[in-house]
């Protein structure tokens, strides 16, 4: 294994010494590759060539096509493929034995993955990266009704302790609306996904004594409809009466949505992209793994402030730190580097309906690129 | 109204064929002609590539029950009460394997079942009206009208089931319900959606049609003119006629349809995985949001993608399970369809 390794390390590099002879100066230097990578793949894309192979969460899937093209806009020389049939699960282990150059995944990876990754990427690991944001959406269909809802009614509602509309928790939220008497259907992801995650997480993070099911990518609470996918519980939601769903936001189409009490106010804040660029700013704080890692943590209860929305949906890309192909690092981390830019973010939140990353963000994933080689 | 059956390739010896039963006698014809010319080289590249084909499909049967039973063993050998990977997502809440795979097999099963009561009387029923009702250019219009639903993709069936069917049986559940909610099967809590496992059998009813209409069709249609008019000529209405001659001919011929019918059924994942509401249990319940059976190829569709290595070995030995189970009733089917075929040659002979 080694020496084909080395063999096809020495190959490509050969090749790519042609393709990126501009770089090959800096690159050469050896002893501050950082300094290389920093000043030509953030501005000058143009002299790039090669195939980046990727894939994984289903909810960047949009937002990845409008920066394939965005990128490759500029990129001529540039395909990325990104495949988001495997879902976040299946990114990363496709990632994890090396057949893709980085995974997209709404969860970040777990200690041991990060251990596992050290076999594929060398010692200093793998960088999760964030890279999508956007919400989660509590859609109903309830015609006359403008509904708001305190952290600890979702809670209710979703672990079906709450049954009917007219439950004087939902009537406490909604003063003077008339709310029917009929049975609240609630509708879930039948597959597994992030969305689920993010949203189980966020209800485990608020409300631990209403919510006592676990944190999962598979919908804990039996009884609900379950329906694939994200487009699967909007269509449902829209089609029936008295029915309830959480949804990325961005793929909710007309389906309205709840407006969600932030913190344990009595503010109610509805969805909008700035909302949930705040909610991340207030609530992730870095938890990294290895040197330059963004794994965030997410501490919903710290989502107060009336202009962000409590349920911000955080998705990765996950990259090695050392690629075994010098050129094919560049590329990707170009790549990345354009994704986690303010015009790959613009781009993201004008075609895929995301929300922008705060600045800092930005800037930390654009250093933490650096590392990258 | 019999000259366009004899045109045709009986389909029952295509069904019987899947194997390679017929292999023997097919190989010694062109044998028999030897003494017509003498072999040319092209006789032989055809006759190898022929039997390489025949060849590489149990060596493709094979290595897909080798690539089952190796990616299924480490699901199936692990303590899933303790396994780190095992107790999360889909997986969660099960002591082992078995624990697992038994609901899903029982919902596999169960929702096949559904499909055949609703699908097969109506399937037979059509074969029937155009073997010997249907005037002849309409029989030959419905009979391609039939065929043609089997060229439909199942994934255009789901989103006919989420936007119609669904919508549509939601106040015939409310029916059933109310008066015969006493029936297990009809008990409530009435679907909201019509996410139910009674939309999903009907959806799955109207996929199975095809296959049961054409055969129970060709095996109609074989039925020995003279006993049709033994029949009449001894003063039988036309429905005594086909009691007497057409379904006793049949009825073995029948059988075999529809066990290749619930085959097909088994086997059916994206009409399933968009329209039913699943649970991982054992349940009768058919017009429920909460208590619909999940089956094998749904819940492998459904949560492939988000499962860790080994959730994904466990949801391939749900394959495995499901591999043995379409071959138990193709295996079935095919047994039927031996004893059936056998039965006209016999009666061929007792006339001659």
């Amino acid at each position: 294994m080694k020496f084909t390794h080395a063999t096809a390390v020495g190959a490509v590099a050969l090749a790519t010494a042609l393709a990126l002879s501009a770089c090959s100066g800096g690159a050469s230097g050896s002893g501050t590759p950082d300094a290389a990578t920093t000043k030509d793949s953030a501005v000058d894309y143009g002299s790039l060539k090669g195939t980046i192979t990727a894939g994984g969460s289903s909810a960047q899937a949009n937002a990845q096509a409008a920066w394939t093209a965005a990128f490759q806009a500029q990129a001529s020389g540039v395909t990325v493929d990104y495949d988001k049939s495997q879902g976040s699960g299946g990114g990363v282990t496709n990632w994890l034995n090396g057949s893709y150059d980085f995974a997209g995944t709404d969860a970040g990876l777990a200690d041991e993955q990060q251990t596992e990754a050290k076999a594929n990427c060398g010692p200093d690991g793998a960088l999760n990266l964030p890279v999508y944001l956007s919400g989660v959406a509590i859609v109903y269909n309830l015609p006359g009704v403008k509904l708001q809802l305190s952290s600890a009614t979702v809670a209710k509602i979703f672990s079906l302790k709450i049954t009917t509309w007219n439950d004087p928790a939902i009537a406490a939220d909604n003063p003077g609306q008339s709310l029917p008497a009929s049975a609240i259907t609630v509708v879930s992801r039948a597959d597994g996904s992030g969305t689920t995650a993010n949203f189980t997480g966020y209800l485990h993070d608020v409300q631990p004594s209403i919510w006592t099911y676990p944190v999962s990518t598979a919908w804990p609470v039996k009884g609900t409809s379950g329906q694939q996918g994200g487009s699967g519980i909007v269509n449902t939601v829209t089609a029936g009466t008295g029915t309830i769903g959480y949804a990325d936001h961005s793929s909710i189409g007309t389906a309205t949505a709840a407006a969600i009490q932030v913190g344990t106010g009595t503010d109610f804040v509805e969805y909008s992209a700035a909302g949930a660029t705040n909610a991340f700013g207030a609530a992730a704080t870095a938890t990294p793994q290895t040197k330059g890692d963004l794994l965030q943590k997410i501490d919903y209860a710290k989502i107060t402030s009336t202009d962000a929305y409590p349920i911000p949906l955080l998705s990765y890309d996950v990259v090695c730190t050392t690629f075994k192909d010098s050129a094919q690092a560049k590329l990707t981390a170009a790549y990345l580097g354009f994704v986690a830019s303010k015009t790959g973010q613009d781009v993201a939140a004008k075609n895929a309906g995301s929300a922008p990353l705060p600045e800092k963000i930005q800037q930390d994933v654009a250093a933490s690129l650096k590392l990258i080689k | 109204m019999t000259d366009n059956t004899t045109a045709r390739p009986p389909l029952t010896s295509n069904a019987a064929r899947s194997g390679d039963s017929d292999r023997g006698p097919g190989a010694l014809k062109p044998g028999a002609g030897t003494s017509r010319a003498s072999a040319r080289p092209g006789d032989a590249v055809f006759r190898w590539l022929s039997t390489g084909s025949a060849a590489s499909i149990m060596v493709i049967l094979a290595g897909v029950a080798l690539f089952l039973i190796i990616k299924a063993l480490p699901a199936i050998g692990a303590n899933w009460s303790t396994n780190p990977d095992l107790s999360g997502g889909t997986t969660a809440g099960n002591a082992s394997f078995w624990q697992y795979v038994a609901p899903l097999i029982w919902g596999t099963l169960w929702s096949s079942l559904i499909a055949l009561v609703l699908g097969a009387p109506v399937a037979i029923g059509i074969a029937l009206f155009i073997s010997h009702y249907a005037p002849r250019r309409l029989a030959n219009v419905l009979g391609y009208l039939v065929d043609l639903l089997a060229a439909v993709p199942s994934v255009v069936f789901g989103l006919w089931g989420i936007f119609v069917i669904r919508p549509f049986i939601i106040p015939f559940q409310d029916w059933l319900n109310e008066f015969f909610g006493w029936i297990p099967l009809f008990a409530g809590p009435v679907s909201r959606t019509g996410s139910t496992l009674l939309a999903g059998g009907i959806v799955l009813a109207v996929m199975i049609l095809p296959i049961i209409t054409s055969i129970s069709r060709e095996i109609f249609l074989q039925t020995p003119r003279l006993h049709e008019e033994a029949a009449l000529a001894l003063g039988a209405t036309k429905w005594e006629m086909i009691r007497l001659a057409v379904f006793p001919y049949a009825r073995s011929g029948i059988v075999s349809a529809t066990l290749l019918g619930l085959g097909r059924a088994l086997g059916e994942t994206m009409a399933i995985a968009l329209i039913i509401s699943p649970s991982l249990i054992f349940s009768v319940k058919l017009i429920t949001d909460s208590a619909n059976s999940q089956t094998i190829a749904a819940n492998i569709a459904l949560n492939f993608p988000e499962s860790n290595p080994l959730q994904r070995d466990a949801l391939i030995a749900t394959g495995l399970a499901l591999f043995v189970i379409s071959l138990a009733v193709n295996m079935v089917a095919r047994l039927v369809v031996r004893r059936s075929s056998g039965a006209p040659r016999r009666s061929r002979k007792d006339r001659a």
